[in-house]
């Protein structure tokens, strides 16, 4: 194969480093040198004169006269070195026994061949390549080593020992430079990089056993921080380098390059390679969508020779045990209620409905009828799918007392299974390739009714169909189906089993569900039923995304590149809400509700690249290009009520009996965009590049058109002729400055002012009719026509190298952002109306921190490879300015009335906890007395007290601002919920035909509101299940050194009323998030039966936690400003997998 | 791509210019009406903006206790004792509610003013329906928080301070509605020029213009009719003014109209600011709040004799309660001499509740020793009617049962006050017994079941369901000036309780401090909810400025614009 070799060299040099003549000529040809640094003299200087010589002819005058051996293979140059020189060494060796090693070069990822891999017998010149299915022979010393290289691969050496057979497979060499990065619009060499890029490990992070990217994402990459839940198919909370604006954090996500927001349908096995742009250099040539970060993923082509791969997993998804939020049983629950009524109404008889009037209470036989010990079960009356309302008045309920207690969170969780099942075949050769695959996912939730089920199909074609044009198609289709319920908050089914009493059993004498119904027992739902009620519930969504591309090379260093693409998007969903009758609180209407949606979307883009070099040492590349891109979308639906029977195949919207109610919504919007992009590189040794986009978008009116620039620079210091190192193989450093813009929360009618109609709030009933109203208008929206851009001012300073032996690699980002321009639709004063306030550039907030990516790659021993990838991510953020005239928002109210758990000011960070510092508890009236003497002398005024709804046992807040007194002014910063840093850690280990690998993510200085407390450790919130902190560590007169205050049936300022300190814990953790052991069948035994790879595997995910929060799992998300929140979570729960990967 | 690939007009909306025409304005002064009743108005929850007031005027006048138990919007509690502070979320929601409804009546002005297809006469109709209600929801604002900022249709900037007093302005507002208002409307739920005149007059009573009140009252009881055209007149039966069924009458002067099964599926027009207030584990399934007092209750206890009620020491030997006693243990009512106004006003044990039955006690109460063993009664919807006039498409229900801003008693009642201030002490005792005389009508009276065990199956109109006996004021207890006060400020507490008004009067009268004070020394020591609450003088007469408002008014300079009440 001599078709590179027509290609040609001008060289006129004198006194060149071997090294950068090697150079040269790689970038005037296609070809590759592969040597090892030992074997080749790189320093040695060089006077050399051809002109459009062929490349052979060349190597022929450099090597001439040296000990150094070239030998072409396709593209790669292998150079080593001559033994004639280490004649001492090889003579020995030409004595011993020379015997015939054959065997066959694997890649380890898909345990595909490799062909031309080059075979060398360690310090001899005796080498051979492997053949197209690589197959080697080669005939050695008994006890050589070989040395096997192949271009991106790790170089491997194995002793031979006399075996004459040997398979070996190749790692893939993360640290290898001239890996190609994809990038806005084009790609580079990793080592060209000027921006902050970093390149996802996509082997390592599909390893983690879940069907959504970006939860395998969470501590792969530096820089992104991911937070999530463990429902199955619940998208986590993603941000790149901090919050960017107060609204969508959600980076730009760009699949073969077509833009979306959303990649909760991609299958990640389809993932070829995945970088994160996160700063301006590198992000903001995708300009008003820029700011959030950008994630680019190119899926898999087809590549070699036919191959069909097949990966799947099975595996258990378990529970954690026992009683994860300490209620209280049955009796205990009894004793802390008649301590509570004593604490507030000291010596009052207690006459309580379930408890009885005694001294101590007395747990009944049944709790419905109230109390009874004993029932008549012929009264038993209740029909659980009764359709008038007024029955509900005619059931008797028969419920045991579960006196051991029932345990919900048990109830509601069971282990549940996990399965993947993904088969791809694909093929590359010159007239093209395709790759097409078929992924299964189905993923039950440890809470019941919750899952995930999803079917992707995925079809990648490329057509040379000259040798100067490309044609091809990315194309993949999602069905997916996967219920969730709303975790984290109050009314979820979680959340009712934390306040649904130990004492109510699940089902009453006949089966039917057991509740809150009766008297004394709280209001909340039962969580059981709530789950089973879920189970006609459907919702599938089906999504087309991909795009059609052609590509055309013309006047050798021009190509032109159309792609077309987007999404067809569509959902539709039923459910069917059933009459209660268990609970304390029921709703008695059966109600049916349905609706679809459905969203398409497109761009095109169109560039052309011109990539040239000039006098041998300007290398540069020019992108121009245009984009248009439409988003539209509607969503339709209603509901109906009173259903004579609730078989699923019965209930349509018309053929319930109530009220007929229906809706529906549509939404438009457009981009219009010009950019270009020049990346310059003098020599290897100084890179310059600089972007610019212009924007225009259909949500602003008035200035509808944004520019958005970037310019960055690096140095390679180890392209430098002065520099010399022993331990450091390469060395960068670069920077970059500039704008990235943001628009994605912005609504499309933001700029007008509109008015409108809506029943519930604007229609009245004028003619003085009780049962319809009259159509009425209302301002529905405040118009900005003036809004613009945000603008992200981005600068980063970045380090790369590669150090010792190229066994470590580094990558070191400091940034800063500064968001100018920020839209925000802040409140306005109540004076203005209630209409949907505008977005305005009025914020700014800054964001600066460190990110690092570490790897290392270690031989421990013959055999035995050993990796490490670690990845760190701080940020800083700090709002600077929220609005002209406003300081600070509040969110969160949650049970507070008003007083909100989360402020967001300037000069903090988002999502920061405000409240009452708690400072101890009163343990005397006198300690009362003593403060509220010193604040009436404070104030002079007979009426003022120290602290609102003071009593003994009760919270003493801290009087932040020293004024003798508790006002609304000593309310401060409790608690942030921003780590102050998260990491992972990757461990691999390969020993022969084992492989161990092992990753470790962790979140430090982050703190969590456990707004559970709320709930457990207060009996004055609601009459729920209890803690046994509210028992046995609440203040009471002998327990001064407790953890809760006195436990009290009213609430109070002084208690639970208002947001305080006692809610807020430290929420870091460490976490196992995977421990995986493999086992490659060597070829000898897979030759037999005709697979080239297949591999078993045992994991655990989410195998251990070290944290000292207290709650049910410490990953608490939430949204852009508000997180950190757990009323409930949904906890990850451990797995244990079992997995093949094969390959025909 | 050309240029109109941008353009991207709003969907599913209107520009002003389209509304601004005659339907189009009509259809916003509708929209200000649809923010009568607090609900969906950008605030915080339903009931922290229900029309009636039940938290502000009924239970922080000590009428009621908020009920439920503790833990249940604890928020009130703080409210009601006059603990909280300006950060509680209620003051915001009641704040944003009322400027809602004065946003839609500026609009409503605004927009009128460009519209040409239009006669003189429509105009002003419109215009005076804007004004009566901007009037209405600016009284809100005063009585509540006393100094507010006032915005109208030409007002560019909403950050205007609160440093004047706008009653000037209200009254301006009442007095073009007045002037400008027909006495028959198109539709009964419309403000007529009669009801702007009461309002008008209550305007005037409330900065203590008694003369002028007096005038204008005398002109609607003499002159005035509902928007029907209907002479106003006190109904034969105070009961019917509670039932959706016989709303909307000849003692209507203004009402906020509900609905029930709208279409909406939901209860945003049926009271839903009143949703929590019905008995717990009972028919109505939620919520157990705005349970009547102790000292409520006995304040309907009547003299034997005369049967006047007890001004003064009406705590005395209280109406016998069930409190403390279980449901399976036996009870029989009270059996003194009442007003039979009472058991309209509260459910208690043993006394019919409606049709749905006898009360019966502590299984309808989900804390007596917090709330109280009572239960509200105007607000109740029947079991007969309830599919027509009750909502249950919500967790709580709805009710089309109006909520009254004034009624014709009402009116008679204030102007018994402005004549009593202004020396007509016989016009003022006649004003009241013509009250006490509509409640002292037989037919009225709450009566036994025929069958106790089918409470459908009607009541015996022979058989009083418990000792009513009310009588009329004679000479002698309105001999002076103070005597006559004092009897028309307690029928006001009888006619009008649980209707939102109380602790307005209370404040109004100057007689906040001692009334309240004593009532937290007597109902504490009952109930657990109202201990620890301490009317302050110069500064509890006025809630507290929502601090999100005052964070929201800072000017250019970072200062706020809106100034704090005393006291906060």
């Amino acid at each position: 194969n001599n078709s590179y070799s027509q290609k040609t060299v001008t060289l006129k040099l004198d006194d060149v480093e071997m090294s950068q003549l090697l150079d040269l000529i790689e970038n005037q040809t296609e070809y590759h040198f592969v040597y090892k640094i030992k074997d080749v003299d790189l320093s040695r200087k060089i006077q050399i004169t051809v002109n459009k010589e062929r490349v052979p002819a060349v190597l022929e005058k450099i090597f001439k006269g040296t000990s150094t051996k070239y030998e072409i293979y396709g593209k790669q140059i292998f150079l080593t070195n001559n033994p004639t020189t280490k004649s001492s060494s090889t003579s020995s060796k030409s004595v011993q026994e020379t015997i015939t090693v054959s065997g066959t070069i694997t890649e380890t990822k898909t345990g595909m061949p490799i062909p031309a891999a080059n075979i060398l017998e360690k310090g001899t010149s005796n080498g051979v390549m492997s053949d197209f299915d690589g197959n080697f022979s080669i005939e050695v010393a008994e006890d050589a080593v070989l040395q096997v290289s192949y271009v991106g691969y790790a170089t491997k050496e194995i002793n031979v020992n006399g075996r004459n057979e040997i398979d070996i497979v190749l790692e893939t060499d993360a640290a290898a430079l001239d890996e190609v990065v994809v990038v806005g619009y084009g790609t580079q060499r990793k080592q060209d990089l000027t921006g902050a890029v970093s390149v996802v490990k996509v082997d390592e992070m599909v390893q983690q056993p879940n069907a959504q990217v970006t939860n395998q994402l969470q501590g792969r990459v530096s820089g992104v921080s991911i937070t999530g839940g463990g429902q199955p198919g619940e998208a986590p909370q993603v941000k790149i380098r901090g919050a960017n604006t107060f609204g969508n954090n959600t980076p730009l996500y760009v699949i073969d390059g077509i833009p979306t927001d959303n990649i909760g349908n991609i299958n990640p096995n389809d993932i070829e390679s995945m970088q994160v742009l996160k700063d301006a250099a590198s992000a903001s040539i995708y300009g008003s969508r820029a700011a959030n970060g950008v994630i680019i993923i190119t899926t898999k082509k087809g590549k070699g020779k036919l191959s069909v791969n097949y990966d799947a997993y099975y595996g258990t998804q378990m529970v954690q045990k026992g009683n994860p939020w300490d209620i209280l049983s049955s009796q205990e629950m009894a004793d802390l209620t008649f301590r509570a009524i004593r604490n507030t109404n000291p010596g009052a008889a207690i006459d309580h409905p379930q408890y009885g009037d005694g001294a101590q209470p007395v747990l009944p036989n049944y709790i419905a009828p109230v109390g009874a010990n004993t029932v008549d079960e012929s009264l038993y009356n209740v029909d659980p799918y009764y359709t008038d309302p007024a029955q509900l008045n005619d059931f008797y309920r028969i419920v045991e007392a579960n006196k051991r207690g029932t345990n919900w969170f048990q109830e509601i969780f069971n282990s549940a299974p996990i399965t993947s099942h993904n088969l791809s075949v694909s093929n590359g050769s010159e007239k093209g390739s395709f790759l097409f695959s078929l992924n299964y996912f189905d993923q039950k939730g440890t809470l019941d009714n919750t899952y995930l089920k999803r079917y992707t199909m995925r079809v990648n074609s490329v057509f040379n169909i000259t040798d100067n044009i490309r044609v091809g198609e990315n194309l993949s289709f999602a069905i997916r189906e996967n219920p969730q319920i709303g975790a984290l908050s109050e009314g979820s089914a979680i959340g009712m089993a934390f306040r649904q009493q130990p004492i109510i059993p699940v089902r009453d004498i006949r089966g039917n569900y057991a509740g809150s119904f009766g008297q004394g027992l709280g209001n909340a739902f039962n969580p059981v039923a709530m789950l089973d009620r879920l189970r006609n519930d459907r919702g599938v969504s089906n999504k087309l995304f991909g795009n059609i591309f052609a590509e055309i090379d013309f006047l050798e260093s021009l190509t032109f590149k159309t792609t077309f693409g987007g999404q067809y998007f569509s959902n539709s969903f039923n459910s069917f809400a059933f009459p209660a009758y268990e609970n304390a609180e029921n709703n008695s209407v059966n109600s049916y509700t349905e609706g679809a949606e459905t969203n398409f979307n497109w761009t095109w883009t169109n560039t052309l690249t011109y990539k040239n070099t000039f006098a041998d040492i300007h290398n540069l590349t020019v992108i121009l290009g245009t984009e248009a891109y439409q988003n539209k979308g509607r969503e339709v639906g209603g509901s109906t009520q009173s259903y004579f029977s609730f078989d699923p195949d019965y209930v349509t919207l018309d053929t319930g009996s109530g009220t007929q109610t229906n809706y529906s919504f549509k939404y438009a919007d457009a981009l219009s965009s010009v950019f270009g992009r020049v990346d310059y590189n003098f020599d290897d040794r100084y890179l310059f590049g600089a972007t610019i986009r212009r924007d225009g978008s259909s949500r602003f009116l008035n200035e509808q058109y944004g520019w958005f620039p970037a310019a960055s620079a690096g140095w390679n210091v180890s392209n430098e002729s002065f520099f010399e190192s022993s331990w450091i193989n390469d060395l960068k450093v670069r920077a970059g400055y500039g704008v990235m813009g943001n628009q994605i929360n912005v609504d499309p009618a933001n700029s007008f002012t509109t008015f409108g109609g809506n029943n519930q709030t604007s229609f009245y009933a004028i003619s003085g009719s009780n049962s319809s109203t009259s159509e009425g208008f209302q301002q529905s929206r405040i118009g900005n026509p003036d809004a613009k851009w945000e603008k992200n001012i981005n600068a980063n300073f970045g380090i790369d190298a590669t150090l010792f032996n190229n066994t470590v690699q580094l990558t070191a980002d400091y940034y800063r952002k500064d968001i100018n321009d920020l839209l925000y639709n802040p409140n306005l004063p109540a004076t203005v109306g209630s209409a949907t306030v505008p977005y305005v550039n009025v914020g700014q907030m800054t964001n600066s921190g460190i990110d690092l990516d570490l790897s290392t790659y270690f031989t421990l021993a013959e055999d035995l490879q050993f990796n490490t990838s670690v990845t760190f991510t701080s940020y800083n953020n700090e709002i600077v300015k929220i609005a002209d005239g406003l300081n600070y928002f509040d969110l969160e109210g949650r049970r507070f009335n008003g007083s909100s758990i989360i402020r967001n000011a300037e000069g903090g960070s988002v999502s920061q906890f405000f409240g009452y510092q708690v400072d101890g508890f009163w343990d005397s009236q006198e300690e009362i007395d003593q403060a509220n003497a010193a604040a009436r002398e404070s104030t002079g005024n007979q009426n003022t007290t120290y602290q609102s709804d003071v009593a003994v046992g009760r919270f003493r807040y801290a009087d932040v601002n020293g004024d003798n007194q508790i006002t609304a002014d000593d309310r401060t910063y409790i608690g942030d919920p921003n780590p102050d840093f998260t990491y992972g850690l990757n461990l691999e280990l390969m020993y022969k035909n084992w492989d161990f690998s092992m990753f470790l993510y962790g979140s430090q200085g982050n703190d969590i509101w456990n707004n559970v407390k709320w709930f457990t450790d207060f009996y004055s919130s609601f009459n729920g299940a209890k803690s046994s902190t509210a028992l046995y560590d609440s203040w009471t007169p002998d327990n001064m050194n407790a953890s809760a205050p006195i436990q009290q049936t009213v609430g109070s300022f002084s208690l639970a009323d208002v947001p305080n300190s006692y809610f807020v814990e430290d929420g870091s953790y460490l976490r196992a998030k995977q421990i995986q052991l493999g086992y490659t069948l060597p070829n000898s035994v897979l030759d037999a039966i005709n697979i080239s790879k297949l591999r078993f595997y045992v994991q655990m995910a989410n195998a251990f936690t070290i944290t000292g929060y207290s709650g049910i799992d410490p990953e608490i998300s939430g949204d852009s400003v508000n997180f950190g929140i757990d009323e409930g979570a949904y906890p990850n729960q451990r797995q244990l997998i079992f997995g093949l990967n094969a390959s025909l | 791509c050309s240029d109109d690939f941008l353009d991207q007009p709003a969907l599913g909306s209107l520009s002003e210019d389209v509304v601004a025409n005659k339907q189009g304005v009509e259809k916003l002064l509708i929209g200000a009406y649809a923010a009568l009743d607090g609900q969906g108005l950008g605030g915080g929850n339903p009931w922290e903006s229900a029309s009636d007031n039940w938290v502000y005027g009924a239970v922080a006048g000590g009428l009621a206790s908020k009920g439920s138990f503790g833990g249940d919007q604890p928020a009130i509690d703080q409210i009601v004792k006059f603990i909280s502070n300006p950060s509680n979320g209620f003051y915001n929601t009641k704040w944003i509610a009322a400027y809602e409804g004065v946003a839609r009546t500026n609009n409503t002005l605004r927009v009128l003013a460009n519209v040409e297809d239009i006669s003189e006469a429509e105009r002003s109709n419109i215009a005076g329906q804007a004004r009566f209600l901007r009037g209405h929801y600016y009284f809100e604002l005063k009585k509540m928080f006393n100094m507010v900022p006032w915005i109208d249709e030409n007002t560019e900037n909403p950050k205007q301070p609160n440093d004047t007093d706008i009653w000037p302005n209200i009254e301006a507002d009442f007095q073009f509605a007045f002037d400008n208002l027909p006495g028959t409307q198109s539709e009964f739920g419309r403000a007529n020029k009669w009801a702007a005149g009461a309002y008008l007059g209550k305007t005037y009573l409330y900065q203590e213009k008694f003369p002028e009140a007096s005038t204008i009252f005398t002109q609607v009881i003499e002159s005035g009719t509902n928007s029907a055209g209907e002479k106003y007149d006190l109904i034969a039966e105070f009961e019917d003014n509670f039932d959706a069924e016989t709303e909307n009458n000849a003692e209507t002067v203004f009402d906020v109209q509900m609905v029930a099964n709208d279409g909406t599926s939901t209860i945003a027009n049926s009271n839903q600011g009143g949703m929590l207030n019905f008995p717990y584990n009972s028919p109505f399934r939620c919520c157990g709040f705005y349970q009547p007092t102790q000292n409520l209750v006995n304040s309907y206890k009547t003299q034997p004799g005369n049967g006047l009620p007890y001004l003064e020491n009406y705590n005395q030997d209280p109406v016998k309660s069930d409190m403390g006693i279980a449901a399976d243990d036996s009870f029989a009512p009270y059996a003194g001499s009442l007003d039979p106004r009472l058991d309209w006003t509260v459910g208690r044990r043993g006394i019919p509740y409606h049709d749905w039955g006898h009360h019966p006690g502590a299984t309808w109460i989900r804390d007596q020793s917090y709330g109280g063993p009572y239960a509200p009664k105007k607000n109740i919807y029947w079991q007969s009617t309830q599919d027509l006039y009750s909502d249950q498409s919500s967790w709580a229900p709805g009710t089309a049962i109006n909520v009254h801003i004034i009624r014709f008693a009402d009116v008679l009642l204030m102007a018994a006050e402005a004549e009593a201030q202004t020396g007509n002490l016989g016009l003022a005792m006649q004003y009241v017994n013509r009250v006490r005389e509509r409640a002292s009508n037989p037919q009225g009276f709450l009566k036994k079941y025929i069958d106790e065990n089918s409470p459908l199956t009607g009541f015996n109109d022979a058989e009083n369901a418990a000792n009513y006996n009310i009588g009329l004021y004679t000479d002698s207890e309105f001999s002076s000036k103070e005597n006559a006060l004092e009897a028309i400020y307690f029928e006001r507490k009888l006619e009008l309780a649980m209707e939102g008004h109380r602790f307005f009067d209370l404040v109004r009268w100057g007689i906040a401090e001692e009334t309240l004070n004593d009532y937290f020394d007597y109902q504490g020591k009952i109930t657990t909810d109202v201990r620890g609450g301490k009317f302050i003088p110069g500064k509890s007469e006025y809630y507290p400025i929502p601090q999100a408002q005052i964070d929201l008014s800072l000017n250019s300079a970072g200062e706020a614009t809106l100034t704090q009440n005393p006291g906060y």
